[in-house]
């Protein structure tokens, strides 16, 4: 049974998740904050215990900062089903971590077929009433429908970014993304129009070469740091929490619930989900013609099954399509001075 | 040397399974063949008269054959990164290069994965989809977070069984006839129960079994679940272990230790990892691996029966009931110590083992050994470092 969470309008307490699928809009009408947590480059040692070593750090870091006390603050945790780490975790911190109450959304792994959407409604409401018993009020549709406006305001402007983002810094428009995820909305959509004005007028484009990421997720800055030091662009991603992410708005008409389904199941998938007439490796050829980019980087997080298999199929249609590709992988605290090299001499390559 | 007992039943279960693979070969006759998951719903596919192979069971033999390095290199070498799952990257390089693997198997007309024991099988098949060009069909089973099941999470498994129908017989022109079916419900419900008794003869002392028997043993549970032939071995199995029960013939000469194993086996050290355990007297008498085939399934109602079943599978649940069903495993078999192999290949088994030992060692005492290794890929075995573990572990005991 959980713990009543007692909320004041004004308090809007944070509440953390993790993964892609997670529907924040309904965590934002009950009103709380959604705020995404990354993985951090230090390891306390507090997960090692838990976990065994051979567990991405995704997780671990997770577990380590709730158990260190560093996530304190938040009020609640999301999660949804994605991999088996992830499905791991949720275990992990319902029995180590359960002063901060772990809210499980089982979205689908398939996104296609009769019985999907009819699944996933259920599991939203069955989300909606669990939210609405933790706080002992309703969550109603008109909330839902200003949370929802709210959130299709920040995906347009992250949108924007990707429009422009051949002459933006690589580390500027990873910031500005990474907040997107991690600040109110109501900040964010107040102050990212201006910030992306002014972060888009530095660069000389010529002398840059376009790349495209792939991987989980922008935790890491080390990555945007080495990028930008090499001379490169990231004109695009597939990234999880990237682009693919803030692509499509949930409509605003109807109700909140299904149209919340129906964004959850036409996005890009990751590689945790499947769609049967959907290939990611088709989506980021497009991408890469789209964006004009010469180059893919894919960022592993090591130990992440969903993405080595999606490497392992992807890699070779662009080798097919003459696309060169990088594979780099991250581990708990990068090693900047070899992924600086590697990712050098990528670049080089293709100047 | 310690003389060790043979089960002499274990030649049928082995030559079964020989034939098996025989009858399976690139000019397979049994056809349409789809490649299954450990996890799917096989009693639908044998209703419907449609052959089946084990991609996951074909792993663990080229794992016994000391074959997977080998292929596990070929899939490396096409891309798949090394620390992916030693089943899914030893297949993948049997499949492109068949001449490396100890069996050539026949290619499939269908695939059916089924998502309950980990999400690696969804990737692994979609990489079978495109290699072979072949439809797959996923079958989609949450986490059962609490349990018993939440009723629409069954009927969502439920849904996708009847689905399953469709898409077969539209992929196969073969109906799914209401008789069969309750036939081959009812011939999987007898083999599972089969199945629960000969686990169940690990309660005596001494343990008329050992692990690794099991573990032998345990392949047509998995590939002939529906079939009359899984029966027929079983019962000269259990038939050959109440001998040894009437005749106080141990698995483990002198037992006296009882253990529990958690995970898949180790298939390349199968006999040469227990050595120690048997010389030092310690049978294990329970494991929650081969315990995972041994779920009642409900045939009143199939579909709802089967998802039930099929959504609850040991390493799909909660971790409060999957702590709850080893406590009953180390209560009911008078077990003293517990071993758990932490698999390289295998999250779902592993990425809670460190909170079991735990509890396990909290709540009952138990002392409690993991090793990291993996199932098939012995470049992650440390002979040095697991000999001088398992001494002190039996030390302990």
């Amino acid at each position: 049974m959980l713990r009543r969470c007692k909320l004041r309008p004004e308090d809007r307490p944070q509440l953390g998740f993790l993964t892609p699928y997670v529907p924040e809009e309904l965590f934002h009408a009950a009103g709380f904050t959604p705020v995404y947590v990354f993985h951090k480059p230090d390891d306390r040692g507090f997960a090692r215990g838990h976990l065994p070593g051979f567990t991405c750090w995704v997780a671990g870091s997770a577990l380590d900062q709730a158990l260190a006390g560093d996530l304190d603050d938040l009020a609640g945790m999301a999660l949804a089903q994605t991999c088996d780490t992830m499905q791991g975790l949720t275990d992990l911190w319902r029995r180590n971590a359960g002063r901060i109450p772990l809210f499980h959304f089982a979205m689908p792994t398939r996104l296609d077929g009769p019985a999907v959407r009819r699944y996933l409604l259920a599991e939203l409401e069955d989300l909606r009433r669990r939210v609405e018993g933790w706080i002992g009020q309703a969550v109603s549709d008109d909330d839902l429908h200003g949370s929802i406006a709210l959130y299709n305001h920040t995906r347009a402007l992250v949108r924007e970014l990707y429009g422009r983002a051949v002459a933006i810094d690589p580390r500027e428009s990873y910031s500005i993304v990474r907040d997107a995820l991690q600040q109110p909305k109501e900040t964010f959509n107040a102050e990212a129009g201006d910030r992306i004005q002014t972060a888009s007028t530095l660069l000389p484009l010529s002398a840059y070469p376009p790349l495209v990421l792939v991987g989980p997720s922008l935790a890491d800055p080390v990555l945007f740091d080495v990028i930008a030091g090499a001379g490169a662009r990231v004109v695009g991603d597939l990234l999880d929490l990237g682009e693919r992410y803030f692509a499509l708005d949930v409509a605003e008409e109807g109700g909140p619930l299904e149209a919340l389904a129906d964004r959850l199941l036409s996005l890009v998938p990751t590689p945790t989900k499947h769609q049967s007439e959907r290939s990611r490796a088709n989506h980021l050829l497009s991408l890469v013609e789209a964006r004009g980019a010469r180059g893919v980087i894919f960022a592993r997080q090591k130990f992440c099954d969903p993405h080595g298999f999606d490497y392992a199929r992807i890699a070779p249609a662009l080798s097919k399509a003459g696309i060169p590709h990088l594979l780099v992988e991250l581990e708990q605290a990068s090693q900047v001075g070899q992924l600086r090299t590697r990712v050098e001499a990528f670049v080089e390559m293709l100047s | 040397m310690v003389k060790y007992p043979r089960l002499q039943s274990l030649r049928a279960i082995t030559d079964l399974i020989g034939r098996y693979y025989e009858e399976r070969g690139p000019e397979t006759q049994l056809r349409p063949l789809a490649y299954v998951t450990s996890g799917a719903p096989v009693e639908i596919l044998e209703t419907m008269g449609i052959s089946t192979l084990y991609p996951e069971n074909y792993g663990a033999i080229c794992g016994a054959r000391q074959s997977s390095v080998e292929l596990c290199q070929v899939a490396e070498g096409a891309g798949c990164p090394a620390d992916l799952c030693s089943y899914a990257r030893g297949h993948l390089g049997a499949v492109m290069a068949p001449g490396a693997a100890p069996l050539e198997l026949a290619p499939p007309d269908l695939l059916v994965c089924c998502t309950n024991i980990c999400g690696t099988v969804q990737k692994w098949y979609e990489a079978l989809a495109e290699l072979y060009d072949v439809p797959l069909f996923l079958l989609d089973v949450p986490f059962q977070r609490r349990t018993p099941a939440e009723p629409h999470i069954v009927a969502y498994v439920a849904a996708q069984m009847r689905e399953l129908v469709d898409w077969l017989e539209a992929h196969t022109g073969r109906k799914l006839q209401p008789e069969r079916f309750r036939e081959v419900l009812e011939l999987s419900r007898e083999a599972v129960a089969l199945w629960q008794e000969i686990l169940a003869f690990g309660q005596y002392h001494p343990s008329p079994i050992n692990a690794p028997d099991l573990f032998i043993a345990m392949s047509p549970i998995v590939a002939l679940r529906g079939t009359r032939q899984v029966i027929d071995v079983y019962r000269g199995f259990k038939a050959e272990l109440e001998e040894r029960v009437v005749q106080g013939v141990g698995a483990v000469p002198g037992e006296r230790h009882r253990l529990l194993w958690d995970n898949i086996a180790i298939w390349y050290r199968l006999h040469r990892f227990f050595r120690p355990f048997m010389n030092a007297g310690a049978c294990f008498v329970a494991d929650t691996y081969t315990n995972a085939w041994a779920v009642e399934l409900a045939v009143d109602d199939p579909f709802n029966g089967l998802a039930q079943t099929y959504t609850g599978v040991f390493i799909n649940i909660d971790l409060p009931t999957r702590l709850a069903t080893i406590a009953d495993l180390a209560e009911r078999f008078g077990a003293d110590g517990m071993v758990m192999h932490a698999n390289r290949s295998c999250k779902p088994f592993s990425i809670t083992q460190g909170d079991v030992r735990d509890a396990l060692r909290a709540e009952l005492g138990l002392p409690v050994l993991i090793l990291e290794a993996d199932m098939c890929d012995s470049r992650l075995y440390n002979e040095g470092a697991v000999r001088e573990r398992v001494a002190a572990f039996l030390e302990v005991l």
